[in-house]
């Protein structure tokens, strides 16, 4: 079995910390799991109070309560001899551990040992070079008090952790938006969340389906929802800092929907499947003056491809991009356009595999990112280019650019010029 | 090399001479005393790059705002021929008030001509480098506070907020005291872009993209990297009135200078990092041009060259 973890919510924490020099406390437990969490605290001899677990879906929520346990207030000498101990693999003495503690001593007693934990908020300070933590837990029975690992969850931890060392602020203000919320578009809406972006708006008017799962980051208990409230519902016990916003709609129908939103993203990122709902983004997105990101796979899966649209002079559109793929022979035009209104099949179905698009979903998310950070003046966000093309399952044969040879390649491509007389990227 | 030090230097070879700086504002306070008294004149109040204090050097205009009763003059405002008698009311006023012969308040002004929106007054002889020039601009204020300005080529007043843009500079110069100075330092590299970016461009893509919570290198690769891609939107006017403030601007031009600036911006800020400050110094010079101080020779004798970047090696410490 695993060693005991002691769970500490921020509350039941500063509970102890601001509380006098002892008091009870409520644990719910997991035995199959060896992890308990402070449920209830008191303050010496008061009432034990609730304290809720840090979140309300949290697998000890169905535990069981057990009782008469403690905390005290300790000299900042015992949590050197926990961490000392805890390195070591040793114990404390029981007189020694019960001199350092003050308040009301609670005796373990053969088949009455409890958990206990200390505080000592002076502790950091008192030993600057090694992480002395200001609570610790030990689990006291009549000979000793073992030190056992402790978890306190502090108001700091999640994204306010990776402040200095990632530009949370800028990316906390900023917006995206996924048009497809598919393979592609579910594993790209949790590596933006896990990017920090502060707003996701999804746009999809599909409902998950048996067959999806296979590929989809959703799991079989979503079947039969919409696809935007599967992963919205996932991302919120996933990303909570991340809000999330849904329009389940399809985009070419309902562009006059998705016009004005686009005006209040940074960026879109498009993975809908085939090309006419790609090409009503692109257009959509350069007359807004957003960026936009299309993701898709191609040759059943063989390739990933990823290209960012920039509404600037000199950069083209989706229709520029392809028909000079297109002119230099590296690219068929999808057969259906030219088939006759209500005609012919929107798409292909999907034949790849998840962790394929899942790997697309994640260079497309760090493209988008690295969009907003660029503007934002991060030079470390720079990309190699405006195409990316991402080695899935490649087959010898193909035109260049799509010449990949193998597997994991990814070849950037520079943006191509915008068309004369090209509806999109010209002023109307 | 102490790099503060450094930027300290190069920024004393950019701001304006303290005298003429102080001689400008005179001459437009003799200006705001002598107009402020006309009947029908409501206020007078600074505006440009003086007003906003980004002046680069050598300052030789000035420009100012007077605002005038609509209900004095309610035909102005209106299409048609009311922007250029107001600017002939402004030139008689300013002839009157502060004529070199026989000026009321002030003898000053040896010419004043209506421009487009402005009249300009010229106060120092023809044949002086950089002859002094004060730009006096009639105007009205609307009901939400904004400006009705006049157009004599166009024929009629729009709509502007000249405050607007002063009030933004100020607020980031009192949330980083290096603001205005570092404004200042842009418009100067604007001069080797090859392509004409008017000063105002740069401006506002400083409080588009100039951060004000990081030391000056940061700041400035900060905004290297953002105003080359900023650029590409459109440089409009920050209070939506005027549009494009530069419509003729090359931007593909600019973009280039910027991302050369920011790559160079890049390695002088890695050099920093790396504790070669000399190197950095070096780096900044490239980019400033040689008012940048260049590193002091060392105790050795070795002469100061090129900087070469050596590539760092990458720690092994792995983390999972």
């Amino acid at each position: 079995m695993s060693d005991l973890l002691v769970l500490v919510s921020g509350e039941a924490a500063r509970r102890m910390k601001e509380g006098g020099q002892w008091g009870q406390i409520t644990f719910r437990v997991s035995d199959p799991d060896n992890v308990g969490a402070v449920i209830a605290v008191s303050d010496g001899s008061n009432p034990v109070m609730p304290t809720p677990l840090h979140s309300t879906n949290h697998f000890l929520n169905a535990g069981h309560a057990r009782g008469q346990h403690r905390w005290y207030r300790a000299a900042p000498e015992l949590h050197l001899l926990w961490w000392h101990a805890r390195n070591t693999g040793r114990e404390v003495a029981l007189e020694v551990f019960k001199e350092k503690v003050a308040g009301r001593w609670l005796s373990p007693s053969a088949g009455r040992n409890y958990v206990a934990l200390t505080v000592a908020t002076e502790a950091p300070a008192e030993y600057p070079d090694i992480s002395i933590p200001e609570m610790v837990a030990w689990y006291v029975t009549p000979d000793a008090a073992c030190p056992v690992a402790i978890d306190v969850v502090s108001a700091e931890h999640g994204f306010p952790q990776l402040a200095g060392h990632w530009p949370t602020t800028h990316l906390a203000e900023s917006s995206i938006m996924l048009v497809g919320a598919g393979s592609i578009g579910g594993a790209a809406a949790h590596a933006l969340a896990s990017y920090g972006v502060g707003r996701l708006v999804l746009i999809d008017p599909d409902r998950l389906l048996s067959h999806n799962v296979v590929r989809h980051v959703s799991s079989a208990k979503h079947v039969g929802r919409l696809k935007v409230d599967a992963v919205k519902q996932e991302l919120a016990e996933a990303w909570p800092a991340t809000r999330v916003d849904t329009l389940p709609v399809d985009a070419i129908a309902a562009a006059h929907l998705i016009r004005p939103r686009l005006r209040h993203v940074d960026v879109v990122l498009c993975t809908a499947d085939g090309v006419a709902a790609r090409r009503v983004i692109s257009h959509l997105a350069r007359r807004a003056r957003t960026d936009a990101v299309l993701a898709c796979a191609l040759q059943d899966g063989a390739i990933g491809e990823i290209i960012r649209l920039r509404p600037w002079s000199d950069h083209g559109c989706l229709t520029c991009h392809r028909e000079a793929l297109t002119a230099r022979g590296a690219m068929d035009p999808e057969p259906a356009l030219d088939l006759g209104y209500g005609t012919g099949t929107t798409h292909r179905p999907m034949t790849a595999v998840g962790g394929d698009l899942h790997l697309v979903a994640q260079v497309a998310a760090k493209t988008a990112v690295a969009t907003v950070l660029e503007r934002r003046g991060h030079p470390d966000q720079k990309l190699p280019g405006e195409h990316a093309i991402l080695g899935l399952r490649p087959a010898l044969g193909w035109a260049p650019p799509f010449d990949l040879n193998r597997s994991g390649d990814i070849r950037w491509l520079p943006h191509s010029p915008p068309h004369p007389g090209c509806p999109t990227c010209e002023e109307p | 090399m102490d790099l503060t030090k450094a930027f300290a230097t190069f920024q004393r070879t950019v701001d304006a001479d303290i005298d003429q700086v102080k001689l400008a504002r005179e001459r437009r306070d003799a200006f705001k005393r002598a107009l402020k008294g006309e009947p029908g004149v409501l206020e007078v109040f600074g505006s440009g790059s003086l007003a906003r204090s980004t002046q680069l050097k050598p300052v030789h205009d000035v420009d100012l705002i007077a605002v005038f009763d609509a209900a004095v003059h309610p035909e102005w405002g209106q299409v048609g021929d009311s922007s250029a008698e107001a600017l002939e009311v402004v030139r008689e006023m300013v002839k009157r008030l502060l004529g070199d012969n026989e000026g009321t308040v002030a003898e000053l002004v040896r010419l004043a001509k209506p421009r487009d929106r402005a009249v300009k007054c010229f106060i120092d002889p023809p044949e002086q480098d950089d002859a002094f020039t004060v730009d006096v601009m009639p105007v009205l204020r609307q009901a939400d506070n904004t400006l009705l300005v006049p157009s004599k080529r166009k024929r009629y007043w729009s709509t502007a907020d000249p405050e607007n843009l002063i009030a933004q500079v100020e607020e980031r110069q009192q949330e980083w005291s290096h603001f205005r100075p570092t404004v200042r330092v842009l418009k100067q590299w604007r001069h080797g872009v090859p392509t004409k970016v008017k000063s105002l461009v740069m401006e506002v893509l400083a409080l588009k993209c100039l951060p004000t919570d990081k030391t000056r290198p940061l700041a400035l690769r900060a905004f290297f990297t953002a105003a080359a891609v900023e650029v590409n939107y459109g440089v409009v006017d920050p209070a939506r009135h005027c549009g494009a403030i530069q419509p003729d601007l090359d931007t593909e031009v600019l973009r280039t200078a910027l991302e050369s600036a920011r790559d160079i911006a890049e390695k002088a800020c890695a050099a920093a990092a790396d504790g070669d400050s000399d190197g950095a110094a070096l780096l900044w010079r490239e980019l400033f041009g040689d008012d940048f101080p260049a590193p002091e020779e060392k105790s050795s004798g070795t002469a100061v060259g090129p900087f070469l970047y050596v590539p760092r090696p990458v720690v092994d410490a792995p983390q999972g």
